[in-house]
């Protein structure tokens, strides 16, 4: 109704800014390709040069479309689990909810080696939907802990001390199936836990993408019952919100969101919990209408961000993805806190 | 005419594990009309907000019945009950980016579709309503930012942009100020005897409840029970046995507490 025109502008940027680092994810790398280039792969016209269209559609691109899917799969979750729980810290990694789909990953990884099958190497494409399903398995478990736990506890800060302990008992059991696994499962498994998106092929990126917009339309959809529960419990339900049933529908896509966007990359600290402070301070509103399109656009431009900033200069590799998400993330939390404090006292 | 809201020998109070309760008030039979400005009075911890989240269905009775014209509560989905009360609580809201225009918004929701998406008709009874509290130049301001007395009449903005026929408030003016409690509480009066919607008030502000409602419903922190109108309780010296402690007794003309003077 107001400030329309200043959300519509940061919209605007932001938007732009994520088509063109997605270009920019296509174009940048260990190989030089020329912008003319890159555009010649895109239409169709790369002629005899095929080693750029090689390189650029099935290396660069998959890996654009998983970390823009990542971006908003994550972000959206954070979100919902920030509202939802009524906790400005809440997000995918600090409930335990990674931990949970990582915990997943690595039972059937070692599973699979016992019965002689590499899940997390080239054979991955076949075996994606155990995996998938694993690590869904393992969110949505933890997940109904922590409404277990939240419908005794009320208060926030006790259910992240909760969640944070989940995540270290889960993270513990990881460790254990770890030390029984043979060296390469091991080294396969640590290598998905420091978090890259370049694991994907275009059919999996492509479902990812695919899946993550699926759930968030639905996520979208509830925002009538987000901003509601904004004004807690009593005041959503007096508004007409069934509020057990809003909450549990929102919990079990976030946990689906969490699971897709950990799955494929291995976990990606902080992208959930920071993309919507960041949000909410740049458009300067909570209402999810507005707001739930913002934390797209946002964790979308950040993973992105991210990959072009993994891929150092002269090195074939990139830096795990986990590191850079940390890097940027790790102050944002530091910023909200010391921000929180500083309006409490004022 | 039949009541808005109609309490049949209800008993309220706290179940807990094993099938032990501890009832709070028995055998609570009252009626709430069209335009009726009803405080429901007591000292701190007597039950009246255990009274209130019974009504709304928050918590479960302990025996008897509670109907909305003639539905009983139990049979009333949440979205219908929606719109036949609206509530104003005591619950601190959390830090947000909501402007007082979106938090009056989510009055609207029981008429909305799944989105929220509001029509051009629910834009102007939002406006309305926010004009009624006299908060017109602070529509797109962050909630936030107001004081405790601006904020609870966004609060009551809201409820009013519920449209419905009651609207059950839990200690209003308990925050506010003076001046603004004043204000709240000839708000809630213009609302019941101009605009015919009932106002069941829970407080412990015995000034503020002589002075305002048509009828008082008295809860004692002992299990007793009254009702009248605020003169007649005060003249038969019912609301002092309700209030007097050791040595400090009401003045009924002067409607303050005093120490007992000894005799």
């Amino acid at each position: 109704m107001h400030k329309q025109g200043r959300t519509g502008i940061w919209f605007l940027i932001f938007s732009v800014l994520t088509a063109v680092l997605f270009l920019a994810n296509l174009w940048y790398g260990s190989v030089l390709i020329s912008w003319k280039d890159v555009l010649a792969v895109l239409v169709g016209q790369s002629g005899e040069d095929s080693v750029y269209e090689v390189i650029i559609l099935n290396y660069r691109l998959p890996q654009a479309i998983t970390a823009l899917a990542v971006g908003i799969a994550l972000s959206v979750a954070g979100l919902v689990l920030q509202t939802v729980f009524r906790n400005p810290l809440a997000g995918p990694s600090v409930l335990g909810i990674s931990s949970g789909a990582s915990l997943g990953v690595a039972i059937v990884v070692s599973a699979g080696s016992l019965a002689g099958l590499e899940l997390l190497n080239q054979s991955y494409l076949v075996f994606d939907i155990p995996l998938v399903l694993a690590a869904v398995t393992g969110s949505l478990l933890v997940l109904l802990i922590i409404i277990f736990v939240a419908q005794r506890i009320s208060n926030v800060v006790t259910i992240l001390i909760i969640g944070i302990m989940i995540g270290y008992t889960v993270s513990a059991v990881v460790g254990v199936i770890q030390f029984f696994s043979r060296e390469e499962e091991l080294h396969a498994y640590i290598l998905w836990g420091l978090g890259s998106f370049s694991k994907t092929n275009n059919a999996q990126a492509i479902f990812l993408l695919v899946i993550s917009v699926l759930l968030t339309i639905v996520v979208l959809s509830y925002s009538k019952g987000l901003n509601a529960l904004l004004l807690g419990t009593a005041y959503a339900r007096s508004s007409g919100i069934n509020v057990k049933v809003t909450q549990n529908m929102l919990l079990v896509v976030a946990g689906l969101l969490v699971a897709l966007g950990t799955v494929f990359t291995g976990p990606v600290a902080f992208v959930g919990l920071a993309v919507p402070h960041l949000a909410r301070n740049f458009f300067k509103t909570s209402a999810h209408g507005l707001l739930i399109p913002a934390v797209i656009v946002m964790g979308a431009s950040l993973t992105l961000a991210c990959n072009l900033a993994a891929k150092l200069p002269g090195y074939d590799t990139s830096l795990p993805i986990n590191a850079v998400t940390s890097l940027i993330g790790a102050p944002v939390v530091i910023w909200v806190i010391v921000k929180r404090g500083k309006v409490k006292k004022t | 005419m039949n009541p808005l809201l109609k309490i049949k020998g209800l008993k309220t109070g706290f179940r807990y594990k094993k099938g032990r309760s501890v009832s709070l008030h028995r055998d609570l039979n009252f009626d709430l009309f069209k335009g009726q400005f009803i405080t429901v009075l007591g000292p701190n911890g007597a039950g009246k907000s255990t009274l209130l989240k019974t009504l709304l269905g928050y918590q479960k009775a302990l025996g008897g019945e509670v109907f909305y014209g003639n539905t009983p509560l139990e049979s009333i989905p949440v979205k219908e009950l929606a719109k036949r009360t609206a509530v104003v609580l005591t619950d601190k809201l959390d830090e947000s980016f909501l402007t007082v225009y979106d938090i009056v918004a989510t009055g609207r929701y029981p008429y909305t579709g799944i989105t929220g998406r509001l029509t051009e008709q629910d834009d102007e009874v939002i406006r309305e309503a926010v004009a009624m509290v006299e908060m017109t130049d602070f529509i797109t301001r962050y909630f936030h930012h107001l004081s405790d007395g601006e904020k609870q009449k966004v609060m009551i903005a809201r409820a009013v942009a519920q449209k419905t026929p009651l609207i059950i408030l839990d200690e209003p003016v308990a925050y506010v100020d003076a001046p603004s409690k004043i204000e709240i509480m000839e708000l809630l009066l213009t609302l019941s005897h101009e605009h015919g919607i009932g106002i069941l008030m829970a407080t412990h502000d015995l000034e503020a409840a002589v002075r305002f409602s048509d009828r008082l419903w008295l809860l004692g922190s002992r299990g007793e029970i009254a009702e009248g109108s605020p003169q007649e309780l005060l003249e038969n010296g019912v609301i002092n046995r309700f209030f007097d402690k050791n040595n400090i007794i009401l003045n009924r003309e002067k409607i303050i507490f005093e120490k007992k003077l000894k005799i």
